[in-house]
């Protein structure tokens, strides 16, 4: 007997392709965004531009993979520009003048543990306190914006040279860039081959499921913004490899670029379902849309409005769906 | 086995820890034990399938029914592929009964209801247990899958392990039960072994010895009254085809087992639910696609979760009542106008209550209830649905929410009324419908209105008209 199974019609398909390669869509966006820009822009395949305009993403790369582990598990960190700044600071104001291995390595390490902790904190109040993620990383985002102009309340300081350069240098003849995108979805792999990967997808797919088949969600939830908070730490980090310098409020604008980032790679803002990768070609769509704006004259204010009508549609696609199914019915 | 609301549920639930006992102990293998968590449980061998899912939509067959006991490589390292195999060896089981797309890479929100239940008995059996309990297991599965289920559960037999089985549909139990003990109002009525009792001494034992006592006078009249609201061929997920006409100035009751489908029968003719079918008012065709259209036209539905549905908690009383109704009094709002059918609606429904400007959380269960349904007092409705109107509210409320049921029906609303209190709905209603799989198993009226016919129906047996 052959079952009537409602998975053979094309809209059930089209979800299990999409459910499995959220990436696709924003492949194909990233593949026109770079198709145009190169129409504009003759020069853009240039391994000095390309690498050029890599190392401008490198920093919100880092973030947007933290944002999209967060929302992958079911949550969202609307303070994650705020710890980029905070770290950013940490890390140029524990460097000071010195440039001897310790201090910088004493830099790099208080400031990923900044990070971590901050997250850490969002997370605890949002799994163990039960807040309300969007509110509580809203509040969060001024704390860890006033912490950032107690350590330096305006920009300044200054990066060696040494540590500047490991930025623009090349290992092996590969650039710096390309190795830290390897080595992030390399651990990116390795997690997700650990019970922590369906753990995390579980709890931002139905916690009561999940609870009741025994995964630990607050942990899991707490990890979840742990590790986002560690991102926006390496985010700072290179922020400050890049400028050459600390500032203050660096990391603010970048909260929303990374939302953005994640949604555009397929990622649901509902938790659940996306991953990684997407959250990479959205960053690199984002870079490629701000490139043609650049090039073809347009005011740079279009890039934040298109930042935002992204996520308004990313929100209203399910609603958007159910309404019409609603219509046919 | 038992009738509604007779504690089969919170027995499956304590036995799975997931809810706690007041009183009263537990015992495995002789020995008392108690479970703090679902997963305490189930490391003593003890798991439930469940009808509402525990699946995760967006993942795979395999990652769900190996969630948290993946196979794993070196203490940390999923195993894919082992985990598919193992996968690929539970479907076995169901091979044959199950779509070709029932794969360990499926993901489950792509799968029919019917195969997300066997992954959830899949899940269940992953765990290997010494006891399994199969609540309502066997609802959403087709004939076919059904009896492999019962063959599965002759071989787990075999195996030593124990099947605590409950249905509702009565022939099942005959089939694969050896025993049954039948709970009535949360306590244990007895025990029989299933080849040396009959269906008509299950339901007696099912049900009390006693005439259910009638809250309101049973009326025919209405009959004899024009047809207020009918609806025909009703389907949406749960129901496959319903039709019910109910006439001006009576009480129409929904009756049979939880989660047949009244919700959805009441959630649809107030549009609040997408359906196929015909719905008619008054004799004119209607088609509602937002509760606001079924409002306009005279339809009310008090819901059953108070909380939830049907009041704003921490505003007052007086919004409460008026909420639906702002409308009728102009721009810029009538305010004197307002407080005063407000507060001839309050002492209408007879609220105890501080005044009209206390909210509405500071009442108790029942007057918050009355609150609910005097917000559609005020605009007098043609129609009134209930879905279960007097869950959580005591005694003395309840009397009265029943006597301004009889005041309306008097006024002539045609009133629709789903209650999982069977004394209640067969104290109130002039007719019931019982509903079964989404379809309507028989109608009662008159002399039917009995709780053993009641019963009888609900679980589908033959015996319908027995009195």
């Amino acid at each position: 007997m052959i079952k009537s199974s409602t998975a053979n019609t094309v809209p059930m398909q089209l979800r299990r392709i999409l459910v499995k390669n959220s990436y696709l869509l924003a492949l194909l966006l990233l593949i026109i965004a770079v198709l145009i820009n190169y129409l504009l822009q003759p020069n853009f395949f240039l391994p000095g531009v390309l690498n050029g305009n890599l190392q401008t993403y490198l920093p919100l790369l880092l973030l947007a993979v933290g944002q999209a582990i967060i929302i992958v598990g079911g949550g969202i960190d609307l303070s994650i520009g705020s710890i980029v700044s905070l770290t950013n600071v940490i890390v140029v104001h524990a460097l000071g003048n010195q440039s001897s291995p310790s201090q910088i390595a004493l830099a790099i390490v208080l400031g990923l543990l900044a990070g971590l902790l901050a997250g850490a904190f969002n997370g605890f109040c949002v799994a163990y306190l039960r807040f309300q993620p969007i509110i509580t990383t809203f509040a969060t985002s001024f704390v860890f914006l006033g912490l950032a102009e107690w350590v330096m309340p305006s920009p300044g300081g200054t990066v060696p040279a040494d540590l500047a350069n490991l930025y623009t240098s090349n290992p092996l003849g590969i650039s710096f860039m390309i190795w830290v995108i390897a080595i992030v979805l390399i651990l990116w792999g390795i997690l997700r081959s650990t019970r922590f990967g369906p753990y995390l997808y579980a709890v931002g797919g139905r916690p009561m499921s999940a609870y009741q088949t025994g995964v630990p969600v607050s942990f899991v939830r707490l990890s979840s913004y742990a590790l986002g908070g560690l991102m926006a730490g390496m985010a700072g980090l290179a922020l400050a490899l890049t400028t050459g310098s600390g500032d203050p409020l660096i990391g603010s604008p970048m909260t929303l670029d990374s939302i953005t980032a994640v949604v555009l790679g397929g990622t649901r803002l509902s938790g659940g379902q996306g991953g990684i990768l997407g959250s990479i070609l959205g960053v690199l769509i984002l870079g490629v849309i701000r490139s043609i704006i650049s090039f073809a004259n347009v005011p740079t204010w279009w890039q934040t409005l298109v930042n935002g009508i992204i996520v308004i549609l990313a929100l209203a696609g399910p609603g958007l769906v159910s309404l019409i199914r609603r219509q046919r019915a | 086995m038992g009738a509604n609301g007779s504690g089969k549920s919170t027995l499956g639930k304590i036995i799975t820890g997931v809810a706690a006992p007041d009183q009263g102990q537990l015992l495995l293998d002789g020995k008392p034990i108690s479970f703090s968590s679902p997963q305490a449980a189930r490391k003593r061998g003890i798991v439930a399938v469940y009808q509402e899912l525990s699946l995760i939509p967006d993942m795979t067959v395999a990652d769900n029914i190996w969630l948290t006991h993946e196979p794993r490589r070196w203490q940390s390292i999923l195993n894919g592929r082992e985990m598919r195999r193992r996968t690929q060896d539970l479907l076995k089981l169901f091979e044959g009964t199950i779509g070709p797309m029932l794969q360990p890479d499926a993901i489950v929100a792509t799968l029919a209801p019917d195969e997300r239940q066997i992954v959830e008995i899949l899940k269940a059996l992953s765990f290997d247990p010494r006891i399994i309990i199969l609540d309502e297991a066997t609802a959403s599965l087709d004939s076919q899958q059904v009896d492999r289920l019962f063959d599965l559960v002759a071989q787990w037999k075999t195996q030593g392990r124990i099947v605590i089985f409950t249905s509702h549909r009565m022939e099942e139990t005959f089939r694969v039960a050896d025993r049954v003990t039948v709970l009535r109002n949360g306590k244990t009525v007895g025990t029989a072994q299933l080849d040396q009792i009959s269906q008509e001494e299950l339901v007696a034992m099912m049900i009390e010895n006693s005439v259910a006592s009638q809250t309101l006078t049973h009326r025919s009249e209405h009959e004899s009254s024009p047809v207020r609201l009918s609806a025909e061929r009703i389907r949406t997920n749960i129901l496959q085809g319903v039709d019910v006409q109910v006439h001006a100035g009576e009480i129409l009751g929904i009756g049979g087992l939880q989660g047949q489908g009244q919700s959805d029968l009441l959630l649809t003719l107030f549009g609040a639910i997408a359906y196929k079918g015909a719905i008619q008012l008054e004799g004119k065709q209607q088609r509602f696609s937002h509760p606001s259209q079924a409002m306009s036209a005279g339809i009310a539905f008090v819901p059953g979760d108070r909380g939830a549905q049907g009041l704003l908690s921490i505003r007052s009383i007086f919004e409460n009542l008026q909420l639906p109704s702002w409308a009728k009094y102009g721009l810029p709002l009538q305010m004197k106008n307002a407080r005063q059918d407000a507060s001839q609606v309050a002492s209408r429904l007879n609220l105890v209550m501080g005044s009209l400007d206390a909210p509405v959380d500071s009442l108790s269960g029942g007057n918050a209830q009355k609150v609910v349904l005097g917000k559609w007092l005020l605009r007098e409705p043609k129609v009134l649905l209930l879905d279960d109107p007097t869950k959580g509210v005591d005694v003395g409320a309840k009397g009265e929410f029943y006597r301004l049921l009889a005041d309306l029906r008097e006024a002539g609303t045609a009133i629709v009324l789903y209650s999982s209190d069977d004394e209640e709905l067969l104290g109130l209603s002039d007719r019931i419908l019982v509903l079964r799989d989404g379809k309507i198993q028989g109608e009662l009226k008159g002399e039917q209105l009995t709780k053993s016919a009641l019963v009888a129906t609900s679980m589908g047996s033959e015996q319908e008209s027995a009195s």
